[in-house]
């Protein structure tokens, strides 16, 4: 699972590729720790690479989410493929975020 | 006259009037007969002393009449006898006595023949009134010869002055003649030798004025008779001196009148009532004295009666006038008071057909009419309350009626419809009845499946009708509130006794029997609470073997035993409630085990023991044992047959890995391995794989203590139907199937998050199962293959 994370068009842009289980899901989240303290820029979670995601990667999403939230930003999810979406779908994540 | 009478009942006042008037009449009859019966007494005696002293009185002027005409012959006596030698002075003896006496009719002094030799033979000095005047003349000749007269000859026969019979005294000189009656008597010289006679007499026709001119009565008179019984007085002249008083009654016998002519001749005295000539009459009668001849006073009753008569009738007229007007007047007044009974029966009619608030009418009288009025108001005012409150009950009864028509359909609303028939499902068919003996019942029973299990319950609430079924309701909604929660039989009838037991204050309780049965497996887990115990119908009919556990609902801190048995394929388990084994016939004779065990064996026997084979005969069965026998109790079956069929296992592998989330690649490697062996899609496989890995890492993060390494065994196995994943552990009892408590201590995010992992699993797999096997969690997810 790799993650790297850049700025963008005045957005930081985490790009995901792999399969987030809950195995990655540590690692993962350290390295998306940063996506915590973004100020005054939204951020787009590019899943065009993620080919599986699992509830502790959600739970991690979620947490970026919320965290965004609280200081009036955006967070964008581009590119989910159809099996994420249908994960996403269930679990009404979809209501939570933008996807783009 | 039938008619009358019939008027006479229906009508009170002249009824009543009729009785008062008759009453009345009585009494006047009594009061006035008496007084009538006094009253002509007292008419009579009057009438008789009147009479009498009229009678008397009349006798005495006839005595005192007599008495003068024999005081005054005896004085002319005593002249003559002193001078008997002048013949001259004759005349004015004889002249003188007429002179004094008015009354008297005629007098001779008759003298012996030659007595006066120079007058002649005859020598009679004849003085007689001839109107004003008194003629005196020589009375005696050729042609009346008195010599050979009675009144001449009486005193020499009977030596004593007397009274003659009356006889015709004829005046020759003026051709007339009268009925005389004389009083003579001798006249002798000094030697005593007769010389002549002094005859005096008194006109009869006179006499009788005299008597007749006192009349008692207007029609009375009066009659008198000679010694002979001759008539010398009498109203009817024809018969003065023809007849005698005895004439008539030789043509016709009267014993009254002949005894009254005795009696008369015999000088009595006294009075008769009889009848004369066909009037009745009171007679008083006496004898004159002296002359030998008896007078009587005929006094005709109706004279006598007559004032009192015509009284007694006037009086008679005005009391029945009186009596007659007192009944039509009664009948008026009456007719008059008993006008408000009319009125009150014409509105009793109308109230009667229905029109309640009628007006009645107020008659403002405090007698008992106005008491009847005052009663009968107050009756119409309760009928009106009663008919009032009647239709409010009846609407609230029909309200309750229909209420408990719709509680009744709430509550077979409640229980569950459809139930699988092996079209349905491959593990298990089920059928079901319950029929309340009221409206509403307190039997429930309950079935549902949740994770390739069938939950199932079956009880009795203590009771029937509206309470039981509150009851029923209360203990089935806790059924299923707590089977969400739990999945071990014995967990949930101990929650739900506690729960149920709290809120009872009423005392009731609930026998139960709880039954979870592993649909993979066969395996049955239950709980019996008081309940009757199943039957099993399988190889044979047995019982199934239940704990004796108190009642649900009354004492909150018993812990109930679990128990479990296997079921084998084909085997259908009966439970029933008390309903079916003590139904009642007509003698109050129960249908008992005996029977329920017999039906089923038969069911069995004719390889019918299908749920709804099963059920249709033992209900079959107990309608024919009841019979027209009201339903005592809610009677309630259901049968569960487990039907399925565990087909072959066409691929098994398994993998064992440690409790680290970073065995998790392994985990899917494995998984996908396995769905592509089934030759799932690549869309299905990433379901399974996330559902499995979110189950698998569930169980490592929480099976074992922390810190402490567990090891977590996945298999994977695969048949026609299903491919399922096993995951099996050996840590700490849990079962993810469950709805977790919620869990204060964690914080918000986890909170939110913890709940995504079971619930991924029941979305992307066909089925998820939890089974506790000794000290092993088996957690098992299916995903059917679809061909």
């Amino acid at each position: 699972m790799n993650v790297s994370i850049q700025e963008q068009d005045g957005n930081m842009v985490a790009i995901l590729v792999g399969s987030l289980d809950t195995a990655a899901a540590t690692e993962t989240e350290k390295a998306m720790s940063s996506l915590y303290d973004v100020e005054e820029k939204d951020i787009i979670l590019d899943c065009t690479g993620l080919e599986y995601i699992s509830s502790a990667g959600l739970r991690i999403f979620l947490g970026i989410l919320k965290a965004a939230k609280g200081k009036g930003r955006h967070v964008f999810i581009k590119g989910i493929n159809d099996n994420v979406r249908s994960i996403f779908t269930i679990t009404g994540f979809s209501n939570l975020f933008e996807f783009i | 006259m039938k008619e009358i009478f019939a008027y006479i009942r229906r009508k009170l006042s002249v009824r009543v009037s009729l009785w008062v008037v008759m009453f009345a009449a009585v009494i006047f009859i009594a009061a006035l007969g008496f007084l009538f019966y006094q009253a002509r007494e007292a008419v009579r005696q009057e009438a008789v002393s009147h009479a009498s002293q009229i009678l008397d009185k009349t006798s005495l002027r006839v005595d005192s009449i007599l008495n003068r005409v024999e005081v005054a012959s005896n004085m002319t006596k005593w002249l003559v006898q002193r001078h008997p030698n002048h013949a001259d002075s004759m005349f004015v003896y004889s002249r003188s006595m007429l002179e004094n006496n008015p009354d008297f009719y005629n007098c001779s002094i008759a003298f012996e023949p030659y007595y006066f030799k120079d007058k002649g033979r005859y020598f009679s000095a004849y003085t007689k009134h001839n109107g004003d005047s008194i003629r005196t003349i020589q009375g005696g000749s050729d042609h009346y010869q008195y010599f050979f007269v009675d009144w001449y000859l009486m005193p020499q026969l009977l030596e004593k002055p007397c009274w003659t019979e009356p006889y015709m005294d004829l005046d020759v000189a003026t051709n007339t003649s009268e009925m005389v009656t004389s009083y003579c008597q001798t006249i002798t010289d000094r030697q005593g030798k007769m010389i002549g006679i002094i005859n005096t007499s008194l006109s009869i026709t006179w006499l009788s004025q005299t008597i007749s001119s006192v009349k008692p009565y207007p029609n009375s008179y009066s009659i008198m008779i000679g010694r002979g019984g001759t008539y010398f007085v009498h109203p009817d002249t024809t018969k003065i001196t023809r007849q005698t008083i005895f004439t008539q009654t030789l043509e016709q016998p009267d014993t009254a009148l002949t005894a009254l002519g005795y009696a008369m001749q015999h000088g009595e005295e006294g009075m008769k009532r009889m009848n004369i000539d066909g009037v009745d009459s009171y007679v008083f009668y006496k004898p004159l004295s002296k002359t030998g001849c008896s007078m009587a006073i005929v006094c005709p009753e109706s004279d006598i009666f007559s004032g009192f008569d015509r009284l007694r009738h006037t009086v008679m007229a005005i009391v029945t006038l009186g009596l007659l007007l007192m009944l039509f007047l009664f009948i008026r007044i009456i007719t008059r008071e008993l006008k408000p009974l009319q009125q009150l029966a014409h509105e009793a009619e109308t109230i009667a057909s229905g029109q309640f608030d009628t007006q009645l009418p107020n008659f403002q009288r405090i007698d008992e009419i106005g008491q009847l009025s005052h009663s009968f108001g107050n009756m119409q005012q309760s009928l009106v309350k009663y008919i009032d409150e009647l239709k409010i009950t009846t609407a609230q009864k029909a309200s309750i009626e229909s209420d408990l028509r719709i509680a009744s359909d709430i509550q077979m609303g409640m229980l569950p419809e459809k139930f699988p028939t092996k079209a349905d499902s491959d593990d298990v068919q089920l059928y079901a009845s319950l029929t309340p003996a009221k409206e509403v019942g307190g039997d429930l029973f309950d079935f549902y499946f949740r994770d390739e299990k069938l939950f199932f319950c079956i009880g009795d609430v203590s009771g029937k009708g509206v309470p039981a079924s509150l009851f029923m309701a209360v203990t089935r909604s806790t059924f299923r509130t707590v089977s969400a929660h739990e999945s071990m039989p014995d967990r949930i009838v101990t929650i739900m006794n506690k729960t149920i037991a709290d809120m009872n204050k009423n005392n009731m309780f609930v026998t139960l029997f709880v039954g979870v049965l592993d649909l993979p497996t066969g395996r049955l887990h239950y709980c019996n609470a008081g309940h009757d115990a199943p039957l099993l119908v399988g190889a044979g009919v047995g019982e199934l073997s239940c704990d004796a556990n108190i009642p649900v609902g009354f004492m909150p801190s018993w812990e109930y035993t679990l128990q479990e048995t296997q079921i084998f394929t084909g085997t259908t388990i009966l439970l029933f409630t008390d309903g079916l084994t003590e139904a009642m016939d007509a003698n109050k004779n129960q249908f008992q085990m005996e029977r329920i065990n017999n039906v089923a064996a038969q069911a069995l026997a004719h390889g019918e023991q299908e749920p709804r084979q099963l059920i249709s005969m033992m209900t079959d069965a107990v309608h024919q044992f009841v019979g027209d026998a009201e339903q005592s109790d809610d009677l309630t079956m259901m049968a569960i047959q487990y039907i399925h069929q565990q087909s072959d296992i066409k691929m098994r592998k398994s993998i064992v890995l440690n409790n680290d989330t970073q065995e998790v690649p392994r985990l899917n490697a494995f998984v996908e391995e396995a769905c592509q062996s089934v030759g799932f899609t690549q869309d299905v496989t990433m379901q399974i794989t996330v559902a499995v890995e979110e189950a698998v890492v569930n169980v490592m993060k929480y099976a074992y203590p922390p810190g402490q390494h567990g090891d977590v065994t996945i298999e994977a196995a695969s048949n026609d139907v299903h491919l399922k994943f096993t995951i099996i552990d050996s840590g700490k009892p849990f079962d993810p199937t469950v709805q977790a408590e919620v869990d204060t201590t964690l914080s918000a995010d986890e909170r939110n998050i913890g709940g995504l992992g079971i619930h991924i699993i029941r979305q992307n797999m066909d089925s998820i199962n939890y089974e506790r096997m000794g000290s092993l969690n088996v957690l098992t997810l299916r995903k059917k293959i679809s061909n």
